[in-house]
């Protein structure tokens, strides 16, 4: 059971059987516990401190480890830097206890069982200083389990002053490795990192504000100035941003983040803004400002290189033109909704070409326009009909010539259908193409048919060996309608009743 | 160091408009030609759709900066309407090497497929964007930004249905974005919609039987066109064949019968003529 300070006034302690304090206090106001949104609020306190460090590691239930190596200073040193951390939890209506230390074990345990001289809520152990700072505390401030506590008590062992010198190995032995290693964490003779929550960015820039500001106009203002900031670090090291994220710290303590991708790597601080702006247009009213921020930060999380180019003075530059279009209709709908196709090594027709997106593919040079690693068009005809030439016997001619381009790569229709919608069809013969089908709801004469062209389904896709062969049919009806419809199934050999279905539409 | 003296230090040029003297006036095969410089965007050129039939009726070929719009004829013509979207926008690109920007929705994609096999059509994949998104309007957004791009040859949206979305009011904005980036914009309808829109020409699409090949298989795609309206010159019909191995329509295309003139926007020729 845990209590507020109202329930604390009245005597009763944590620890306590619910039953116990009812039968006290019949009136109690009692609550479940809520771990999940203890951790939530937990990560949006994480979230708010990282306008101090962007090292913040979580320690849950109820503490945060802030590294704050060359942070101090620009909050007018520790002391400053703590009571602004206090001072400004407070105001959220959270209760924290700091101290500033050499090791993250010795600033947990005087954070926890330190006893900071009221009114301020913080401890500063000077450097150096964590041995005496840790002297008089409780066992339990070394962050170990209660029946190792419970363990050492029963010893007589009671504060760190009573273990920190004795030998090391019949402590080790009776109560383990981990206990001699939270005593030599805690006294810096062996390092603890602090886990990040979040990854730390490359490149950061970042404003504060004694008046928090409101307005979009501000906000975009603000991120094109610290885009600006942004770019001269990124044109130094010759890169270029590729993800880009804005954090809005509101003056309640809530932080947005706002996170762009880019096709190119981009550093034009104009663009950046463009980009960032088209993303608050997505995200609508989403972003509160409450009332309002009063940090903003911009940083550029993955970057690439990017060479400076030199631009033309009568052409203009399409290929920059054409990255930024695909940067904001990304920031808009997405980077997965901007798509390029691309070839696949497989003749299975519906995954025959896949939609990429087009900020994975980059243009290798923004004159021929060829993309990198675009793999060979399926149908190349020229050369394929001088490999076709070679072998023939005769020579040809150039009707031909198209003839045999037609029946290496047999045409595809201009547009597939996601899933095959089953038609009923008329063979004359089992194995001919259809002289009429009926496709939602009407019937199609076929004047014309071409095929069949048998794909069959690739045994390692399919995982019981049960997928059909397919024999297309190209048809052109009597209006002039032309589709792709296939029989699945090969008569008597797969299928006593094989199915027919349309896949696809020609122009 | 001869090589860098030989070659020209400085070009300056205007790409994708040759034969062009000055504003207004272009100088076509010796003969010397008014062009109108209506407000329509006319002024930005023309795409010559190579059937003289047709660019006769559209004073030179296609617009560049300017709205187009595409319906089917009938409900199972959405492949022939789309693949004549196509193949204009694969002609604007063969001119200049610029990108095609495909705009479809996941409704249109749904009834009407994907596009798939449109390397095989005479467009070269690597010069085609496409853009997928769930709503006719944010389909209109990706247009407007589309069509106010200078890098795009062609802008071909999709709406489903009618696409009710591209009103008058929308067509005239899509206008107005096309003639900012000079590219030309494709509005392709599922169905034909009725109501009046700012576009410079409508069209319906049709596929008609093809003359089959010498082995009785099918022929190559034959699109029958009706110009439904056009603010430059005469309505018409006209029967084209797209040839997707050299990217061109065949020049031998057959005119069905001209109709009169839009009655709404009269067609300046005609008043020149009497006048």
């Amino acid at each position: 059971m845990a209590m507020n300070d109202a329930a604390a006034r009245l005597g009763l302690k944590s620890g306590l059987a619910l039953a116990d304090a009812r039968a006290m206090y019949p009136t109690l106001t009692v609550a479940d516990a809520d771990a999940q949104a203890d951790r939530r609020l937990l990560e949006a306190v994480a979230d708010w401190c990282d306008r101090y460090t962007p090292l913040v590691g979580l320690d849950p239930p109820d503490g945060l480890t802030l590294d704050i190596t060359g942070c101090a200073h620009l909050f007018g040193g520790e002391k400053a830097f703590c009571a602004d951390i206090v001072q400004r939890l407070a105001r959220q209506g959270l209760t924290a206890r700091a101290a500033i230390a050499d090791t993250v074990g010795c600033a947990w345990a005087v954070a926890r069982f330190g006893r900071a001289t009221e009114p301020q809520a913080y401890t500063i152990v000077p450097v150096g200083g964590a041995r005496e700072a840790l002297l008089p505390l409780r066992l339990a401030a070394l962050r170990i389990a209660p029946e190792i506590e419970a363990g050492l008590a029963q010893a007589g062992l009671k504060r760190i002053a009573d273990v920190i010198d004795r030998p090391r190995a019949p402590l080790a032995a009776r109560f383990g490795e981990a206990f001699i290693r939270r005593i030599d964490q805690a006294l810096r003779r062996e390092d603890e990192p602090i886990t990040p929550r979040l990854p730390i960015p490359a490149y950061v820039a970042e404003r504060r504000f004694a008046d928090p500001i409101l307005l979009e106009t501000d906000v975009l203002g603000t991120i094109e100035a610290l885009a600006q900031e942004l770019a001269r670090m990124l044109e130094r090291r010759g890169e270029g941003a590729r993800h880009l994220e804005v954090a809005l710290f509101r003056t309640d303590g809530k932080v947005d983040r706002i996170a762009a991708g880019t096709g190119a790597p981009l550093r034009d601080p104009a663009r950046i803004r463009a980009l960032l702006a088209e993303r608050f247009t997505a995200i609508g009213d989403a972003c509160d400002p409450g009332f309002g921020f009063d940090v903003v930060r911009l940083a550029a999380r993955t970057t690439e290189r990017c060479d400076p180019q030199q631009t033309g003075l009568a052409t203009p530059d399409h290929a920059a033109e054409l990255a930024h279009l695909i940067d904001r209709l990304g920031a808009r709908f997405g980077l997965r909704r901007v798509t390029r196709l691309v070839p696949q090594d497989t003749h299975i027709p519906e995954f025959a070409v896949a939609a990429m997106p087009a900020s994975d593919l980059i243009l290798r040079s923004p004159r021929s326009g060829r993309l990198e690693g675009w793999p060979q068009a399926r149908s190349l005809p020229a050369t394929m009909v001088r490999d076709a030439r070679k072998s023939a016997l005769l020579p040809m001619r150039l009707q031909d010539k198209a003839i045999l381009a037609d029946s290496l790569c047999s045409p595809r229709p201009i547009r597939l259908l996601g899933r095959p919608e089953p038609i009923e069809a008329v063979a004359e013969v089992p194995d001919g193409p259809p002289v009429r089908f009926r496709w939602r709801r009407v019937l199609h004469q076929v004047a014309l048919a071409e095929g069949p062209e048998r794909i069959a389904m690739e045994w390692w896709r399919d995982q019981n060996g049960r997928a059909l062969t397919r024999d297309y049919f190209r048809l052109e009806s009597r209006e002039g309608v032309r589709v792709w419809v296939f029989r699945e199934g090969l008569y008597g050999r797969e299928l006593a009743e094989p199915r027919w279905f349309l896949h696809g539409l020609f122009a | 160091m001869s090589a860098a003296l030989t070659g020209p230090a400085l070009s300056l040029s205007l790409p994708g408009k040759p034969g062009r003297v000055g504003r207004g006036v272009s100088i076509d095969s010796g003969r010397v030609s008014k062009v109108s410089t209506s407000p329509l965007g006319v002024a930005e050129g023309s795409l010559r759709l190579g059937v003289p039939a047709l660019d006769a009726a559209l004073q030179g070929g296609l617009a560049f900066g300017a709205l187009h719009e595409l319906a089917p004829a009938g409900a199972l013509q959405l492949g022939a309407a789309f693949g004549f979207g196509l193949a204009i926008a694969a002609l604007a690109a063969a001119k200049d090497g610029r990108q095609v920007f495909c705009i479809t929705t996941d409704f249109a994609v749904r009834e009407g497929g994907a596009p798939y096999g449109l390397d095989l059509f005479g467009l070269p994949l690597e010069h085609l964007l496409i853009l997928r998104v769930a709503h006719p309007r944010e389909a209109l957004w990706g247009f407007e930004e589309g069509l106010k791009c200078r890098a795009l040859a062609a802008v071909l949206a999709e709406l489903p249905e009618e696409g009710q979305a591209a009103d008058f009011t929308a067509t005239r904005r899509l206008s107005l974005a096309a003639e900012t980036g000079g590219g030309l914009g494709l509005l392709l309808r599922h169905h034909r919609y009725p109501l009046p829109s700012a576009a410079v020409t409508r069209w319906q699409v049709a596929a008609t039987p093809s003359a089959p090949d010498r082995f009785g298989g099918l022929g190559g795609t034959r699109f029958d066109l009706s110009l439904e309206r056009n603010r430059r010159g005469r309505c018409g019909r006209f029967v084209a064949d797209w040839n997707y191995d050299k990217r061109t329509f065949l020049p031998e295309a057959l005119s069905l019968g001209m109709a009169e003139a839009a009655r709404d926007r009269p067609d300046r020729t005609q008043q020149r003529r009497t006048a």
